[in-house]
């Protein structure tokens, strides 16, 4: 096997949940170019390297409880929006991904409903809600393009893929899986060389 | 006279009513009302179902011009020309005639879908006229050939109009989805494109497609036809190349119609539906939130990302320092606790413990003429302060009297000074 490139970056960022999308040039071409390589490399560490549909990558979460509180309220945050693009009416992946947010304008704190979500996860206020997306990003499912502005990545689709399985399940358990076939099944481990 | 136009008016109705074949409304009448009356039309064939006369007169009153006709005859006009007709009879609900929704639907360009039964109904109408024109040629009977042709020239032109307006019912649809976006939710939108899927294209495939019953109808139709002209029974040649050739044409034109209308709602059918389950499934999650709180929540709703905690191996120079540290480290006697060194007592105590004791003291020598001069006599190393604090604490103790006796003043030398004072007596109380 042939010195891998930018190997001990994309550990460094993969191991810390970061998930990589075309925005982390030059290692996600990297990946992208010799996946198996780097999916092998990465197994004889006893880590799965995932390539999603959607093309990108991220290690495959173990059962350990790091960062659960962040995650959820990541979760929260983004379920939430889902559900504010749902109520208007508009196509939720083309308003999740066709857009800039402004922080100071998310829908999050304008219904009295959202606000006690939030509390649960302990969000209370815009402060709250700036330190969720610095999250975001830092797990490489949004980008912070300035103060108040920030755009959602590729990599937000493990989010949406997250509804598609609850929904499933919603429907029928057994039925699950087949619903979800467009996300569980599609998120494929790299298979070994 | 008015007795006979209410008489008249009566009878007009009850022709109307006694049978849809008999209508006498005269056309002029009917067209005059209409074209006078478009924006009430208009209100009515919006509304569409059961009106209640009181819904009826409410849309008369908001369409009606200032000094128009009144409110009433505009109700009986509607009425007594058939454009509403009462559910059942005495009835208060009224529905807008179908001939004249039919009419309406066309002026105002209000497509409606043709349903698959509609089209099992043309199909079953085209089986028939098919077994008349078989019997007719069998029989060589001009007239019922004549009549079957005609019966399935008019079934072929409404297939043809139902097909139009369902793929303009379909586009209007379509296009209501594309403006009306922000009105109605993902969930709503989809329910409905669903239902248009469902209802109307899905079974409707089924019916028009290569090898469904429709064509299969029209085959058979098609045979009947040129074997009419073959036998030489049916003379007028140019209707009945008409006949075939709208036979054609209408089967294609179904085919087209509703692939076309397949390809108009397919995608925002997959859309929707994607849109749907992503709506659902987020809802489903902070419905839990909201019912059982964060306790397992994240567990089954939340995300999970690999997350390693590293622990670094310690690094050359790490270990190069910590060894230097032993090797270099000095050794120093450990500290010895003087457990046996003299406790010295704290002036403070000592000064509390000679105060307390001073009225024991006093007792003693009671009475004292001059207890400052007894004090500094008794105590001359302490100072003038601790002098005045002993006077102070017998003056004040109640188990002893005191008294001013006047007199000079005398001056008593202390380890640190001089008080000057007149004799303060000292005694039992």
């Amino acid at each position: 096997m042939t010195e891998l490139p930018h190997l001990r970056e994309v550990f460094d960022r993969l191991r810390r949940g970061h998930h990589l999308s075309p925005e982390d040039e030059p290692m996600f071409s990297a990946v992208a170019a010799r996946h198996d390589e780097y999916a092998s490399w990465f197994r004889q560490l006893g880590i799965t390297l995932v390539r999603h549909p959607r093309d990108f990558f991220y290690f495959e979460p173990d059962a350990g409880e790091g960062e659960r509180e962040t995650l959820s309220r990541i979760a929260v945050f983004s379920f939430i929006l889902v559900d504010h693009a749902a109520n208007e009416g508009r196509p939720i992946e083309e308003y999740i991904f066709g857009q800039h947010f402004l922080i100071s304008r998310l829908p999050h704190l304008a219904l009295d409903r959202y606000v006690g979500l939030l509390r649960q996860v302990d969000v209370e206020e815009v402060s709250g809600l700036r330190q969720v997306v610095r999250n975001l990003e830092r797990f490489g499912f949004a980008k912070v393009l300035g103060e108040d502005e920030f755009q959602f990545l590729r990599p937000f689709h493990r989010l949406l893929d997250k509804c598609l399985e609850l929904a499933a399940q919603a429907s029928s358990p057994a039925a699950g899986a087949a619903k979800a076939g467009e996300t569980a099944a599609d998120r494929t481990p790299t298979p070994a060389p | 006279m008015l007795d006979v136009v209410v008489g008249l008016g009566r009878m007009s109705a009850r022709l109307v009513a006694s049978g849809r074949g008999l209508m006498r409304i005269p056309p002029q009448s009917f067209f005059r009302f209409c074209e006078g009356h478009v924006p009430l039309l208009r209100r009515l064939a919006a509304a569409g179902g059961e009106m209640s006369e009181a819904d009826v007169r409410r849309m008369i009153r908001d369409t009606q011009d200032e000094g128009g006709e009144l409110p009433d005859t505009t109700w009986r006009r509607l009425t007594e020309l058939h454009i509403l007709v009462p559910s059942e009879p005495g009835s208060d609900f009224h529905f807008l005639a179908e001939p004249v929704r039919r009419l309406l639907d066309y002026l105002f360009d209000a497509a409606q879908a043709a349903t698959p039964e509609m089209v099992r109904g043309y199909i079953q109408s085209l089986e028939a006229s098919g077994r008349q024109l078989a019997r007719a040629i069998d029989q060589e009977e001009l007239t019922l050939l004549r009549l079957a042709i005609d019966d399935i020239q008019r079934t072929l032109l409404r297939v043809q109009a139902d097909l139009d307006e369902t793929h303009r019912c379909i586009l209007n649809e379509v296009s209501r989805y594309k403006t009306e976006r922000r009105t109605i939710s993902v969930r709503d939108k989809f329910r409905r494109i669903v239902h248009w899927m469902e209802r109307y294209v899905e079974p409707m495939s089924d019916v028009v497609r290569p090898d469904g019953p429709l064509r299969s109808v029209f085959d058979e139709t098609g045979r009947l036809l040129v074997r009419a002209r073959e036998q030489g029974l049916f003379t007028d040649l140019p209707t009945m190349e008409r006949s075939l050739r709208l036979l054609r044409i209408v089967q294609r034109h179904a085919l087209r119609v509703f692939q076309q209308c397949r390809r108009e709602l397919q995608p925002l059918y997959d859309s929707l539906r994607r849109s749907s389950f992503l709506a659902e499934g987020a809802a489903k999650a902070l419905e839990a939130l909201q019912k059982d709180g964060t306790s397992g929540w994240a567990d089954a709703h939340g995300v999970r990302a690999f997350i390693q905690r590293w622990h670094h191996v310690p690094s050359d120079l790490a270990i190069t320092r910590a060894l230097r540290n032993v090797a270099e480290a000095t050794v120093e006697p450990p500290p010895v606790l003087a457990l046996d060194a003299p406790e010295d007592l704290p002036p403070d105590y000592l000064r509390r413990v000679w105060l307390d004791g001073l009225p024991d003291e006093a007792r003693a020598c009671l009475p004292i003429d001059d207890l400052l001069g007894w004090l500094v006599k008794r105590h001359p190393a302490r100072t003038s302060s601790e002098a005045l604090a002993g006077f102070t604490r017998l003056v004040f103790d109640r188990s002893f009297a005191t008294r001013f006796e006047g007199g000079e003043a005398r001056v008593h030398v202390t380890s640190d000074g001089e008080l000057e004072s007149c004799p303060v007596q000292l005694c039992n109380p």
